[in-house]
C-alpha cells in the first residue's frame, strides 16, 4: 500500500502543479457553464428548448469536464513513459498493479473534486436564475458519474500507454469532441432522433449525461439502463487499459 | 564474495546482438568501469543486471540472486541512475526522495534519516525545496544518483553519470563517487577515460557486445603495451577492428 500511496501522491502533485490542469479541468467547464447559462437566458421560453437550462446543463458539463481528466491522465502517463523516470521505477519493487492504481486513484480524486466544484457552481447559478436544483439529486448525480470518471481515466491510461506524448493528446481530443457532441451535452440528442440518436445511443457518453441529468432531477424512470450501459463501458475500457498497460510494461522489460 | 556474476550473458534483438557471451565477475565493494564506444552493449548489460531487460541466453546474478528467477530480490538490492536524468520534474528534491522511500516502504523516521544522509552526501541543502525541473544539469544528475542510493542498495549502477556535465559538476560527482568507494559495489559506464582511470578499481572494455579486455589499468596497459587508459582503449579497440 505504501508503494501505491507514494506513487499516487506523486501523480496528484504532478497534475495539480501543472497550471494547464486548472485551466482545462476547472476553468473551461466553469466558463462553459456561465456562457451556456447566459445563452439560455436569451432563448425565448416559447421555443421549448431547455438543453442549456442549469438543471440540464449541470450533468452535461460534469461529463464534459471529466473528458479533461482523461486528457491529463493521458499526458501524465505518456510523459512518464517517454522519459527515464519510469525506467527508474521499473527497477524498484513496484509491480504493474501498483503503477495502475497509482495513476488511477489520484485522478479519481481529482475527478470527484471537479464534479463537486461543477455542481457547487451549478447550484449557485440555479439560485441566481431561479431554477430549482436538488442537493440530494446532485449527490446522486455525483455517484452516477463515478463509472464515467473511471472510464475517462481508463481512456487516459490506455492512450497514454499506447501513444507518444505528442500523439496521445490528439486522440484524447477526438474523445472530448465525441463526448461533448454525441453525449448530448450541447444539443438535445433525443430531439434529433434518427441515425444521430442511434449513434449517440451506441456510445457511452449519451448514457453518462442522461444518467447524471436524471439522477440530479431525481427521475428514476428509465435511469438504470443508462447507468448500466455506462457501467458496462467502464468495465470494458478499464479492463482494456489494464491489459494494455500490463502487456506494455512486460514488453518494456523484455 | 562476488557482487555480480555473469555467465555467457547474451542479449539479441531481431537483427542485432547487443551483448554476446559476456562472462565476468565484480567483487563486493569494487568500483567497476564498463567502457566501450556507443552501441558496445554497456547499457544493455546494466539493464539486464538491474532486471530491466531479460537475457536471451546465459545468466546473471547480483549478490547471489538470479536476475531472472529472483527479480524481486534483486530489485531490493540494486539502485540505478539511468543515462537520462530520471527524476519527477514537478516534485521538489525532498519530495523526489520521499517518493522513493515510500516505494521501498520506509517508516517516517527511516525516510527522514535517509533523506538527511543523501542531502548531506550530495550537499543538497540549498536546493532541497526546489522543483526538479528548475535544477541545473549537475544538480539533476546528483538528485538522480541520490534517488538510486537512498534505498541503500548493495549494488549501484551509474550509466554515464557525468554525460553532458561541465568540468566542475563532473569533478564534484567524482568526489561523491569516491566517498562511496568500498562501501557499496559500483558499476560505472562512461565515455570519459579520465573518469574511469581516476575512479575505478577494474575496467572492462566491451566491443560490439563482447568483452574485449578486463583488468586493472596496469594490467590493461601491460596487455596492450600502451600507457594511459585512452591509448590502451584505442589499441584494444583497433585489435578488434574498431577505430584507426
Amino acid at each position: 500500500m505504501n508503494k501505491i500511496s507514494a506513487f499516487s501522491a506523486r501523480n496528484f502533485k504532478e497534475i495539480i502543479r501543472d497550471p494547464l490542469s486548472y485551466i482545462f479541468c476547472l476553468g473551461f467547464p466553469l466558463v462553459m457553464l456561465i456562457i451556456m447559462t447566459i445563452i439560455n437566458d436569451g432563448i425565448p421560453p416559447q421555443t421549448g428548448m431547455t438543453i442549456f437550462r442549469i438543471d440540464n446543463l449541470a450533468g452535461g458539463i460534469a461529463v464534459f469536464g471529466l473528458t479533461f481528466v482523461m486528457l491529463f491522465t493521458c499526458l501524465n502517463v505518456a510523459k512518464d513513459r517517454s522519459g527515464a523516470f519510469l525506467v527508474r521505477l521499473y527497477a524498484t519493487p513496484m509491480r504493474s498493479g501498483d503503477f495502475i492504481l497509482g495513476y488511477v486513484l489520484p485522478t479519481l480524486l481529482l475527478a470527484v473534486l471537479q464534479i463537486l466544484i461543477t455542481f457547487a457552481a451549478s447550484f449557485a447559478v440555479s439560485l441566481i436564475v431561479g431554477v430549482e436544483l436538488n442537493v440530494l439529486g446532485l449527490l446522486l448525480a455525483l455517484l452516477s458519474l463515478l463509472p464515467t470518471a473511471v472510464m475517462m481515466i481508463a481512456f487516459g491510461l490506455l492512450f497514454g500507454t499506447l501513444f507518444s506524448e505528442k500523439a496521445a493528446p490528439g486522440l484524447c481530443s477526438i474523445v472530448i469532441s465525441l463526448a461533448s457532441f454525441l453525449g448530448g451535452v450541447w444539443f438535445d440528442a433525443d430531439g434529433l432522433g434518427g441515425v444521430m440518436l442511434k449513434i449517440c445511443e451506441i456510445l457511452p457518453f449519451y448514457h453518462a449525461v442522461k444518467a447524471a441529468r436524471m439522477a440530479s432531477a431525481l427521475e428514476f424512470d428509465g435511469y438504470f439502463p443508462h447507468l448500466l450501459i455506462t457501467l458496462a463501458y467502464c468495465v470494458v475500457i478499464t479492463a482494456a487499459s489494464v491489459i494494455v498497460f500490463k502487456s506494455k510494461m512486460k514488453a518494456d522489460l523484455q | 564474495m562476488n557482487a555480480i556474476e555473469t555467465k555467457s550473458l547474451t542479449k539479441r534483438y531481431k537483427t542485432k546482438t547487443a551483448v554476446s557471451e559476456l562472462s565476468l565477475t565484480v567483487r563486493e565493494g569494487e568500483l567497476f568501469a564498463l567502457l566501450g564506444v556507443n552501441g558496445a552493449g554497456k547499457t544493455t548489460t546494466i539493464r539486464m543486471l538491474s532486471c530491466l531487460s531479460k537475457p536471451t541466453s546465459g545468466e546473471c546474478c547480483v549478490c547471489g540472486h538470479n536476475c531472472q528467477s529472483e527479480a524481486a530480490a534483486v530489485k531490493n538490492i540494486v539502485g540505478i541512475s539511468p543515462q537520462d536524468t530520471a527524476v519527477a520534474e514537478n516534485l521538489t528534491v525532498l519530495e523526489n526522495m520521499r517518493l522513493i522511500c515510500g516505494i521501498y516502504g520506509y517508516s517516517p523516521e527511516k525516510t527522514k534519516q535517509r533523506i538527511d544522509a543523501m542531502t548531506s552526501l550530495f550537499r543538497m541543502d540549498e536546493v532541497a525545496n526546489s522543483r526538479a525541473k528548475t535544477l541545473s544539469g549537475g544538480w539533476k544528475r546528483k538528485l538522480s544518483i541520490a534517488l538510486a542510493l537512498i534505498a541503500e542498495p548493495k549494488v549501484l549502477f551509474l550509466d554515464e553519470p557525468t554525460l553532458g556535465l561541465d568540468v566542475l559538476a563532473r569533478r564534484e560527482l567524482w568526489s561523491v563517487v569516491e566517498e562511496l568507494k568500498g562501501k557499496i559495489t559500483i558499476v560505472l559506464t562512461t565515455h570519459y577515460m579520465e573518469e574511469a582511470e581516476a575512479l575505478s578499481d577494474r575496467i572492462a572494455i566491451m566491443i560490439d557486445g563482447s568483452l574485449a579486455a578486463l583488468g586493472t589499468l596496469g594490467e590493461l596497459e601491460a596487455q596492450s603495451g600502451e600507457s594511459g587508459l585512452e591509448n590502451t582503449f584505442v589499441k584494444i579497440a583497433a585489435q578488434f577492428g574498431k577505430g584507426a
